[in-house]
């Protein structure tokens, strides 16, 4: 038997020479460097690199320091396959992609046909990993559903809410996530009632009609779970406020930002679920740090929580790497699979080998008051939501 | 009565920016058959000249923090200058190519300017408050709408008014309607065709930006694809209207706001997410019964 384990190890090594070069450690940033997308890929790897920096500086991973690769996937699908290709032809042990699914699942499936492990910089679609593209892929994000699901819980036991309204923007998976979510969390909640729900498009030039829709009711409900994102979300956001509408709006991690308030001035009433302060009071102070490194490197504070997903990303995979004592996929994977509340610093990650993303997470909850952002509470979903459930 | 009122201004308001859109197109359609595919892109054009040029998340509002009667002029200035610039620039050269040819043109324009704002101010949709003092609701016949509906619907009635009045009452207009009619035999009665086309993109521009100041207050966002559903939307009613006719145009950029408003209104809530497809099965239903559009111009009759 133990010769056996000795061949097998031997072959493995051997096998795993031909492939990889020993000598480096390669992530492969198959990303957006222009168009559309490279302003949500941007930030997230600026944050990546930070890792890696950091990593490099403390002596390496496996005793190697960390090379990066690039190629741009231009915000187009077919250059995103061959961005993947691109990178993998340059010695990637990991590849990195786009921030949404759609844009990040070309290079992911190039890397999971070359037996890579391939990361999603923060796609918050269950796609986004083994059920859209196979064995080896992860996000480094949550789930949108955990979004909803949050802030619904959330504002149910900690703002008394009982009666909601749900109105959809029917634009993208992501915002369908977010009502998922708040859908799954809703028939939870003892003597929470749905008064009523609705639909709009991101695009819509006036959501006049769906305002109508709530002001006709007998009562102005407690919370408006808001399943939006930019830039339609501001839209809408000014609109119920511009039409006297008061409810708490609850609302996706895809607004967090004090960016855009600008364009509803004192804005109050409204929450977002985030995992990590970019207000410089987040309750662990190395995340203030974190962003103070930020600024150093990049010249700018992060303008949105989807900046932190890139930091974690790079964390959990060294991690695995260190604990696998290689880069193949294999080992890694199932060193990530074993993960189960691993700490990072922006709240504990769990992979498993039915998920390879986060349906269940500890949440900071930030309340904007007079136009003032900060946070105010943290929640974490009492429940996991189930596979089953994700996947309708 | 309150809800049905409700309802009306709703349609309105969302009717009004529909019919400045498509009056925009029907111009330019009128003196050249042109149908001009850049529209959309002047639009959001307007919207980003009030913010200074940078790719950060926070917009740098530059001609955006001028007082309401320095803000509005600027902005139709903006507006009327691109749009006559893109004519002076591009369609020029296109005067005698087919109509097809010139709308590929348009396109390709709509794509230079939609770029040159990405490479000026990244992707990211930027936060504006423009006008911010209508953002507040008013009571109008037992109806709370914000005031900027209000505004937005009076503003395009206004702008109805002055139009008519400008194309019936002054030579110019005459001219312009002269060319739309029959553009070779107008020439032919000595009206300089340039100076007409001009003022038609001019005109045309001066509407995009009137559109974007109603849109950027309305959404508070500026994006770089901000104008391109309204286009849509606009070049339908165009259609629907009978190319070319401006009157036709307008009814039918109201009539589609109303649609769009009433279905939202009427259809049960799992419809409702496909409320555009029943707003076009409308326009199939219109263009099926009167292939023409509702009013045809004459101008664009077959000859025999």
């Amino acid at each position: 038997m133990k010769r056996l384990t000795a061949i097998l190890a031997a072959t493995t090594c051997l096998s795993g020479a031909a492939f990889a070069d020993d000598e480096r450690i390669v992530v492969g940033f198959a990303t957006a460097e222009t168009g559309f997308m490279q302003a949500y890929d941007k930030p997230a790897q600026d944050a990546a690199m930070i890792r890696i920096a950091e990593i490099n500086a403390a002596g390496g991973l496996l005793g190697k320091q960390i090379e990066v690769v690039n190629a741009d996937t231009k915000t187009d699908r077919a250059e995103g396959a061959k961005a993947g290709l691109s990178v993998i032809d340059q010695g990637a042990d990991m590849v990195v992609v786009s921030c949404d699914y759609d844009f990040g699942a070309p290079a992911a499936l190039a890397a999971e046909s070359s037996g890579l492990i391939s990361f999603f910089l923060c796609a918050e679609s269950i796609k986004a990993g083994i059920q859209g593209v196979g064995p080896n892929s992860f996000s480094a994000s949550v789930l949108a559903a955990v979004q909803g699901a949050t802030m619904a819980e959330w504002a149910y036991n900690k703002k008394e809410a009982r009666t909601f309204y749900r109105l959809l923007d029917t634009w993208t998976e992501y915002n369908k996530g977010i009502c998922d979510g708040f859908d799954w969390m809703m028939p939870q909640l003892a003597d929470a009632t749905l008064v009523g729900e609705d639909t709009f498009l991101n695009e819509d030039a006036s959501i006049a009609a769906q305002i109508t829709r709530i002001k006709s009711l007998p009562e102005e409900p407690d919370a408006i779970m808001l399943c939006t994102m930019m830039p339609g979300a501001v839209s809408a956001i000014k609109q119920l406020r511009a039409a006297g509408i008061n409810s708490m709006i609850l609302n996706g991690s895809g607004v967090d930002g004090s960016y855009w308030l600008s364009a509803v001035p004192d804005l109050s009433n409204f929450f977002v679920p985030v995992q990590g302060s970019i207000y410089g009071d987040d309750p662990n102070p190395d995340v203030t740090a974190f962003n103070a490194k930020f600024k150093e490197v990049t010249g700018g504070d992060p303008s949105t929580q989807y900046t932190y997903p890139g930091y974690v990303m790079i964390d959990v995979w060294a991690k695995a790497v260190e604990r696998a004592g290689t880069t193949e996929t294999s080992a890694v994977v199932a060193e990530l699979e074993k993960m189960n509340g691993e700490p990072t610093l922006f709240g504990p990650r769990t992979f498993t080998s039915e998920l390879h993303h986060q349906n269940q997470a500890r949440y900071l909850i930030v309340e904007t008051n007079a136009g003032k952002p900060g946070v105010v509470d943290e929640w974490t979903i009492s429940a996991p939501i189930p596979v089953a459930d994700l996947m309708k | 009565m309150a809800p049905i009122m409700q309802v009306v201004f709703d349609a309105l308001s969302l009717g009004s920016l529909y019919a400045l859109g498509a009056l925009g197109i029907a111009l330019i359609f009128g003196v050249m058959r042109l149908v001009n595919f850049a529209h959309g892109d002047v639009i959001a054009f307007c919207v980003f000249a009030l913010l200074w040029p940078s790719v950060d998340a926070v917009a740098i509002i530059f001609a955006g923090n001028l007082p309401w009667f320095l803000l509005i002029p600027f902005t139709l200035a903006v507006g009327a200058g691109l749009s006559v610039l893109s004519e002076v620039v591009v369609f020029r050269r296109f005067r005698r190519a087919n109509p097809a040819t010139m709308m590929i043109a348009s396109f390709a324009l709509g794509f230079v300017i939609r770029y040159f704002l990405l490479m000026l101010f990244s992707s990211r949709p930027k936060s504006i408050s423009l006008l911010p003092g209508l953002s507040q609701p008013v009571e109008l016949l037992g109806a709370r709408i914000p005031l900027l509906q209000l505004i937005t619907i009076l503003v395009t009635i206004a702008v109805l008014i002055g139009l008519t009045a400008f194309l019936r009452r002054t030579r110019f207009g005459l001219e312009m309607r002269a060319a739309a009619e029959n553009f070779t035999m107008a020439r032919m009665l000595g009206v300089r065709a340039n100076r007409v086309i001009m003022g038609a993109f001019a005109l045309s521009g001066a509407l995009a930006a009137a559109i974007a100041l109603i849109l950027g207050s309305q959404t508070g966002t500026a994006n770089i694809m901000m104008g391109a559903s309204v286009m849509l939307m606009a070049f339908i009613a165009t259609v629907i209207g009978g190319m070319g006719s401006l009157a036709g145009a307008v009814i039918a950029g109201f009539a589609l706001g109303a649609i769009a408003t009433v279905m939202q209104v009427i259809l049960p809530p799992d419809a409702r997410a496909f409320r555009d497809a029943f707003v076009y099965g409308a326009v199939i239903l219109v263009l099926i019964f009167r292939p023409q559009g509702l009013l045809a111009a004459r101008g664009t009759k077959e000859r025999v």
